[in-house]
């Protein structure tokens, strides 16, 4: 109601999908004002749409019969990638968090009962992030093929309490990536300053403070930052807070794989390349704001004040 | 273990055997019978040598024989001679060479005894003969001699009177020249025959005779005695000496070594001796110190036995009470599973009905704002003193405002809406319902209870797992109502549901037959999942037994299941084919054996929350 400006010309198109038909029916009463709704009572229903209709958003749940809303939202993704995707739960089921963020990467967690109020609010930001990003595709498909970017490789930050962490990362990956170790988040900001970092891999947990609210900042300050996590302690509270304020890219358990960590490392770079190459695509990995509203961003001036600041925090909380 | 304890007695018996013989081997001189044999031997060549010295004498008396002493002499000989031949001390078979040289000895001295008696008879004889022929002689002398002319009868009488002597002499004691002497005197007187009557001559003759008479009885005589003289008696008892004292030496010898021997093994048998000592005292020093330390130990075995009975107590408490909170941590998890499916369930309908109330809430603003115009212009037109114009914007607006919310249609959504939200505010009361069925934590534990209404409400309960996927197909007999603990069987039910959604990978069944028994009641559930191995299916009552990944079940699942059952005095089966399903049956009694205070504190702590 209040997103009213973010429709352009053409209303953007929404998909709902629950098992239960009266969720659908409350759906259709909050948005079909907005958008054009599209409703599914299950998976395959939803993707038969999906071939037939291409759209903005997908709003789905996550216990379905048959087929769960992480196989829905991945199966969604190879058939719409330009989708935003948003998973609607009553259940915190750890596995099909990380799964969703790794192989859906969902825009963001919604826990079931939901506020009408958030609810709108973050399919509106969907909706403005799809929009963008659908017109920076048209456009980067036009330009076809993108120059590689000069300079050298952006380096991997690894902060992590286990000092044998960061060197164990820089034989699997090989020479030809630059590694760098933290066990502090001061160190980390200092590191953050000082190089050119392209991915941060984090625990989600360093010395004793949770890092959510430094890859928050970092994200809404340094959007084409990309962040990893990698932990033993996987908690399913932890990762949603995790993905709906950090927008972290990849969620994975230790003990490290060597493929999958290369893998992820690599996939994390190129995402960086690609945000790097097209501002647009931020507002795709926009983080929810927390209480605290950000300061204004314009210039680098700024970021590094607002990195001081942070880094100030972090040694008083330290 | 015979031979062990049969080994020592034989080897002390063996050591007793050997040292016996070597004593009586030593023993094997005895002086005494030497001594003896020594003084027969002694008394044998006594004897001869006074046989001898006997018969020599005979020889020189003649005729003063003493038969007497000689015969006496025989007999002791023969005594002695029989010692030595036969019994103890006889020294036969001592040694060949002993043997040899003593039967030569006797043989020679058996011979001479005999010569000895055959010697009397003969020289008694031939005694008589030389006395007859020796005193022949002097008569044929004189006669010669009265023969002879006077002119050599003093001449044949000097030579005659010589003969006469020489033949005395020869007849008693010879001597080397007494045979060559009478030769010559009778060839002297025979010389004196020429010229001398014939009577000389025939006198002369016989005279030659008589004298060659005399030497020859003489010779014979003499003859006789050597021979007996001769038998070497004397050499061959020395040597049977010899070899006696060779042998006896010999057997000394032989002695000798054997007491070496015997000094040897005593020494060696004291050594061992000894030993054994030295062992046994180590032995018992040993003894001495495990006694000590027994004595020991025992005084401090009070206090051990005190502290190690703490620990194993404290050990067992410890058991019991992680058992208890293992036991805790199945309930719980199962309980968080169960939680976590139900707040899912009702997430959804206060998710729609919450949203719906906001909804209706702002509409009503609309609705409000609607009545407030549609009063406003009501009220205008009531009233006397407004004007047209005022009622007339009045009534546009209501008009307006009822145009953009389009009131007909508004109501009826709002009437849907309300609706869904009755019908979500009724699916939660149903499942708090089901849930407090389900816990019956408002109920005693021990009630009469329908057993289908049980598996009823452990269906909805799982419901989340259930729904969609799996088809439970329900078969339900006319149960009579059993005598059990409503929440431990509704906690069974569950257990063997979720088991069963668990097994099932996609779509599938579940079928739930309930049907009387005699005595009892019998639940079967069938399912149509991934079944398990021969192997898993003996395990899977076993406390901690999972299949699951670690982390995702206790494993104390359908151990609880067994225990609960069995508390209750039933029994539970399983049949399972791998892929194709499994079944789980359940015999339940209608009423406990044990009275209802000993099931409630067997069972407290399996009773769920």
């Amino acid at each position: 109601m209040t997103s009213a400006s973010n429709v352009t010309a053409a209303k953007a198109r929404v998909l709902f999908v629950d098992d239960e038909p009266r969720v659908l029916t409350t759906m259709r009463m909050l948005f079909r004002a907005h958008y054009e709704v599209y409703f599914a009572e299950g998976g395959p229903q939803a993707l038969e749409l999906l071939r037939k209709q291409p759209v903005d958003v997908v709003v789905s749940d996550q216990r379905m019969p048959g087929m769960s809303g992480i196989e829905l939202l991945r199966a969604a993704r190879e058939l719409n990638p330009n989708a935003m995707r948003i998973l609607l739960t009553g259940y915190s089921d750890l596995n099909a968090i990380i799964g969703s963020i790794n192989e859906g990467e969902i825009f963001r967690f919604v826990n079931k009962p939901w506020s009408n109020e958030d609810l709108s609010t973050t399919v509106a930001r969907a909706v403005t992030a799809a929009r963008v990003s659908a017109a920076a595709t048209a456009r980067s498909s036009d330009e076809a093929v993108t120059a590689p970017p000069a300079g050298p490789l952006p380096a991997v930050l690894v902060m992590d309490d286990d000092e044998r962490v960061p060197p164990q990362i820089q034989a699997i990956l090989g020479k030809e990536f630059r590694v760098f170790g933290a066990t502090t988040m001061s160190e980390a900001v200092d590191l953050l300053e000082r190089e050119h970092i392209g991915v941060v891999i984090s625990d989600t947990r360093v010395q004793d403070h949770p890092v959510v609210n430094l890859i928050s900042t970092l994200k809404q300050h340094h959007p084409e930052l990309v962040s990893v996590i990698l932990t033993e302690r996987a908690d399913a509270g932890a990762a949603i807070e995790l993905i709906n304020q950090g927008q972290i890219y990849r969620f994975i358990t230790k003990p490290i794989v060597d493929n999958a960590c290369k893998i992820t490392v690599n996939s994390a770079l190129k995402q960086h390349e690609r945000l790097t190459h097209s501002p647009e695509l931020h507002q795709r990995y926009e983080v929810a704001q927390t209480a605290e509203p950000p300061p204004p961003t314009s210039g680098s001036g700024r970021l590094l004040d607002r990195i001081r600041s942070l880094r100030s925090w972090v040694t008083r909380r330290a | 273990m015979n031979l062990r304890r049969l080994l020592p007695a034989l080897l002390v018996g063996v050591a007793i055997g050997v040292l016996i013989f070597l004593l009586r081997m030593t023993q094997s001189v005895d002086s005494e019978l030497h001594l003896q044999r020594l003084d027969n031997l002694q008394a044998v060549n006594t004897l001869d040598v006074q046989f001898n010295r006997v018969l020599t004498q005979a020889h020189v008396a003649a005729l003063m024989t003493e038969g007497d002493e000689r015969a006496v002499l025989t007999e002791q000989l023969g005594d002695v001679l029989d010692k030595l031949d036969t019994g103890k001390q006889s020294l036969h078979g001592l040694s060949p060479e002993l043997d040899q040289a003593l039967d030569e000895f006797l043989d020679t001295i058996k011979d001479k005894v005999l010569l000895g008696l055959d010697f009397q008879a003969r020289t008694t004889q031939d005694n008589q003969r030389l006395l007859n022929s020796a005193s022949s002689v002097p008569v044929k002398v004189d006669a010669a001699v009265a023969a002879a002319t006077p002119a050599v009868r003093a001449k044949a009488r000097d030579l005659g009177d010589q003969l006469k002597a020489q033949v005395v002499q020869l007849s008693v004691t010879p001597s080397p020249t007494n045979q060559s002497d009478i030769h010559a005197l009778v060839d002297a007187l025979d010389q004196l025959g020429a010229g001398q009557p014939a009577a000389y001559k025939d006198a002369m003759a016989q005279l030659r005779f008589a004298a060659d008479d005399v030497i020859q009885d003489k010779g014979e005589l003499v003859g006789t005695l050597r021979k007996f003289l001769d038998r070497p008696t004397g050499p061959q008892l020395q040597k049977v000496e010899q070899q006696y004292s060779a042998w006896y030496a010999a057997q000394v010898a032989i002695a000798g070594k054997y007491r070496l021997a015997l000094v040897a093994y005593a020494a060696v048998l004291l050594g061992v001796l000894g030993w054994l000592g030295l062992r046994l005292r180590g032995s018992y020093r040993d003894l001495d110190r495990a006694n000590a330390g027994l004595t020991r130990a025992n005084e401090t075995l009070e206090a051990q036995v005190e502290s190690r009975t703490h620990d194993l107590s404290a050990a067992l408490q410890d058991l019991r009470s992680s058992q208890a909170q293992l036991v805790q941590s199945e309930k719980m998890a199962s309980l968080g599973q169960m939680v976590a499916g139900v707040a899912h369930e009702i997430n959804t309908p206060l998710g729609y009905a919450r949203s719906n109330t906001e909804i209706v809430r702002n509409s009503l603003a609309d609705v409000r704002g609607l009545c407030l115009a549609q009063q406003k212009a009501l009220s205008l037109l009531a009233a006397p003193d407004a004007s047209e114009a005022e009622i007339a914007t009045a009534m546009e607006e209501a008009e307006a405002q009822s145009q953009a919310l389009s009131p007909e249609e508004l109501m009826g959504d709002l009437h849907g809406l309300l609706q869904d939200t009755d019908h979500g505010l009724g699916q939660i009361s149903e499942l708090v319902s089901s849930l407090k069925d389900f816990s019956r934590v408002d109920r005693s534990r021990t009630d009469l209870f329908g057993v289908n209404d049980g598996i009823d409400s452990a269906l909805k309960i799982c419901q989340n797992q259930l729904k969609g996927r799996v088809e439970v197909i329900k078969q339900y007999g006319e149960l009579p109502q059993i005598e059990c603990s409503p929440s431990q069987l509704n906690q069974v039910f569950l257990n063997l549901f979720t088991n069963a959604a668990q097994a099932i990978d996609g779509n599938g069944r579940i079928y739930v037959h309930t049907l009387v028994e005699d005595g009892g009641v019998g639940v079967r559930i069938l399912d149509t999942g991934c079944g398990m191995s021969e192997d898993v299916r003996s395990r899977i009552f076993e406390p901690f037994f999972t299949t699951k990944p670690v982390g995702k079940g206790t494993g104390l699942g359908l151990s609880i299941v067994f225990r609960i059952i069995e508390e209750h005095g039933g029994r539970i089966d399983v049949r399972s084919t791998p892929g194709k399903g499994s079944e789980f049956v359940i015999h339940l009694p209608l009423r406990q054996k044990r009275s209802v205070d000993t099931a409630h504190e067997a069972a407290p702590a399996a009773v769920a929350a």
